[in-house]
């Protein structure tokens, strides 16, 4: 199998869709983003169903598009399997027939059997897709899709249309045929469940453009920029008003540093389950609670700092937790604390000095070189 | 010639004239309101509102306004009836080929809106999905479109041949009453009564009404059908 090249710009009543991607010749890539950030759209050009205003899409050595030439290779003519959000299976075809229907006629017999029984379609062969549960579904339009052996396999919201209660048991079916594929498969979600359980690689999209794409553990563990880290269901966000080299304060209080932060830091967060409750006033901030939940094995506390700004902390069930209303000190631990800065492509507002700041911010924030040194802010 | 009583036969001429009428006009009409109907329901033009009541215009029109546009267009002062003199030979109005024209026209709403409806509830997310797995234009539109819109065809189809077979003042005007030529079934039965001719005007509506009824009964049989299928 080939490696994908994508690099397309396309602009369609006022929305853009910049994205430059490359998927490796085998594994799973998920891009992940909210509705509306241009996930599908990236899809439907990588299948052929909408054309970039510029760009190019190569396959190995094959070149699918390539603006620059008024090259564009139909949909018909790209090896692409796509598995639709609702499936799109043909209602009037029974199974056998909607796997069999992109096959010559000569092979159809022998193919079709191949991916019945792959995808253990077995019972099913001779029934129509309004007979089928979800599930059922999901497998005969993946084995519609990968029987003409295409170069990349896409998803698009693989779950979307099942019930919650479902998911689960999709979930472990569509990641065990997906991870014996020799293609490329590319997924396209706002689910982060299906991402941590299916991809390799990990993209996050937002406003049209690929923000940040890495392999999936390091882009879930420091995902760079504000933006990224709520998609990546990051929750406590301290905005960042000056640094110094020992210390780096907001209007929530003050945290010692032990080593510089990168000066262009706009943002720390920390998971939940790192913060810890703590009795000295030094290295910790000043908290009220706010609300104590019970979540199972977990219990969460969310506190408020002095500015508002609200921090959620996980602990086990066992562990006492302090009532609503009491002042608390959380500790931060600075191993856990990831710095984050903002995105120019969404407009998030705290205060009036960082305003002036967005303007100047690159294209791609991830994308720049982080530089440490230990000064104050400009604002 | 069918003897009905003794002094009164029945010409069925007029019957088999409006029966190939309707036939040709509806074939025309699909052949021209696929692909109008098509573009109606999935371009963005700015003309699309122009072109949709530029088609519905039959709807609401007297038919004898109509008629009366297209008898000064096709007639012998007419363009359309210039041009078609000195490549036929002949005239255009008070011809078959000016009734087919004027019916085409005239039943042009009757085959374009049903489709139109159909197309916009096509499924094209099936039809994308043919298009990933090779299916090219045409194998889609008969694999995966036609199935869709079958019951949209269908009463297109109905509607058009059943709008032409009772066309009045549309005929009249263009077509008037040439025996053989351009009398139709329904200006058959009106000259019928001018003639107080009574008895074979009763035939023929007769004929008319029941052969209405049993085309209207055979289309809801089938629709019905359909409907099971895809509920089942």
């Amino acid at each position: 199998m080939s490696r994908i090249r994508v690099d397309v710009r396309l602009k369609r009543d006022g929305f853009v869709l910049d994205c430059d991607l490359d998927i490796p010749e085998q594994g799973v890539t998920a891009i992940l983003g909210p509705s509306g950030s241009g996930k599908t759209t990236l899809l439907r050009v990588i299948a052929g169903l909408e054309t970039p205003d510029q760009g190019s899409i190569t396959v190995g050595d094959k070149v699918w598009v390539n603006t620059g030439n008024r090259k564009f290779l139909s949909s018909q003519k790209r090896k692409v399997g796509m598995v639709f959000q609702d499936y799109a299976l043909f209602e009037h075809l029974t199974v056998a027939q909607n796997i069999g229907y992109g096959l010559p006629r000569r092979q159809r017999g022998q193919l079709v059997d191949k991916w019945i029984n792959r995808l253990h379609l077995e019972s099913l062969e001779g029934r129509y897709p309004h007979e089928l549960s979800g599930g059922q579904k999901q497998r005969v339009a993946l084995a519609r899709a990968l029987a003409t052996e295409p170069d990349i396999l896409l998803l698009d919201e693989p779950f979307s249309a099942v019930d919650v209660s479902l998911r689960e048991k999709l979930r472990r079916q569509l990641q065990e045929i997906v991870k014996t594929l020799e293609q490329p498969v590319l997924i396209v979600t706002h689910d982060l469940e299906e991402v941590h359980h299916l991809a390799d690689r990990i993209g996050v999209m937002v406003d049209g453009r690929l923000s940040r794409i890495g392999q999936s553990n390091n882009v879930f563990d420091d995902p760079g920029n504000y933006e990224v880290a709520k998609i990546l269901g990051w929750r406590n966000f301290l905005p960042v008003k000056s640094i110094t080299s020992t210390a780096v304060t907001g209007a929530w209080g003050e945290l010692s540093l032990e080593q510089a932060i990168p000066v262009d830091t706009d943002w720390l967060s920390i998971r939940p389950y790192h913060i810890r409750l703590t009795t000295e006033e030094p290295g910790g901030l000043c908290t009220e609670v706010v609300h104590v939940r019970e979540l199972g094995a977990v219990r969460e506390m969310e506190c408020r700092l002095r500015d508002g700004t609200r921090l959620v902390m996980q602990s086990s069930w066992h562990e006492p937790l302090p009532a609503p209303g009491s002042q608390v000190w959380l500790k931060l631990p600075l191993q856990h604390i990831q710095v984050l800065c903002d995105s120019p492509l969404v407009q998030i507002r705290q205060s009036g000095n960082t305003t002036a700041r967005l303007a100047d911010r690159s294209v791609d924030q991830f994308t720049r070189g982080k530089r440490v040194v230990p000064m104050e802010k400009q604002s | 010639m069918i003897e009905v009583a003794n002094d009164n036969i029945l010409d069925l001429a007029p019957v088999w004239l409006s029966l190939k009428l309707s036939a040709v006009t509806v074939v025309i009409l699909l052949i021209v309101g696929l692909p109008m109907a098509w573009w109606l329901a999935f371009t963005r033009s700015r003309l699309k509102v122009t072109i949709e009541a530029v088609t519905a215009l039959p709807l609401v029109l007297p038919p004898t306004v109509l008629g009366f546009y297209l008898l000064v267009f096709m007639g012998p002062n007419g363009p359309a009836g210039q041009l078609w003199h000195v490549l036929a030979g002949h005239s255009l109005a008070f011809s078959f080929t000016g009734l087919v024209i004027a019916s085409c026209l005239y039943s042009l709403p009757f085959v374009v809106q049903p489709l139109q409806a159909a197309f916009e509830s096509l499924d094209r997310k099936a039809v994308e999905a043919a298009w990933t797995l090779g299916a090219s234009m045409v194998r889609t539109f008969v694999t995966i479109v036609l199935p869709q819109i079958r019951r949209g065809l269908l009463i297109a189809i109905v509607l058009g041949f059943a709008h032409t077979m009772g066309e009045f003042g549309v005929v009249l005007m263009v077509g008037g009453n040439i025996p053989g030529e351009t009398q139709v079934v329904s200006i058959a039965i009106y000259e019928q009564v001018e003639m107080l001719n009574y008895q074979s005007a009763e035939k023929l509506s007769a004929g008319l009404l029941v052969f209405s009824f049993l085309i209207l009964l055979l289309v809801y049989s089938i629709n019905r059908q359909w409907g099971r299928g895809l509920k089942a």
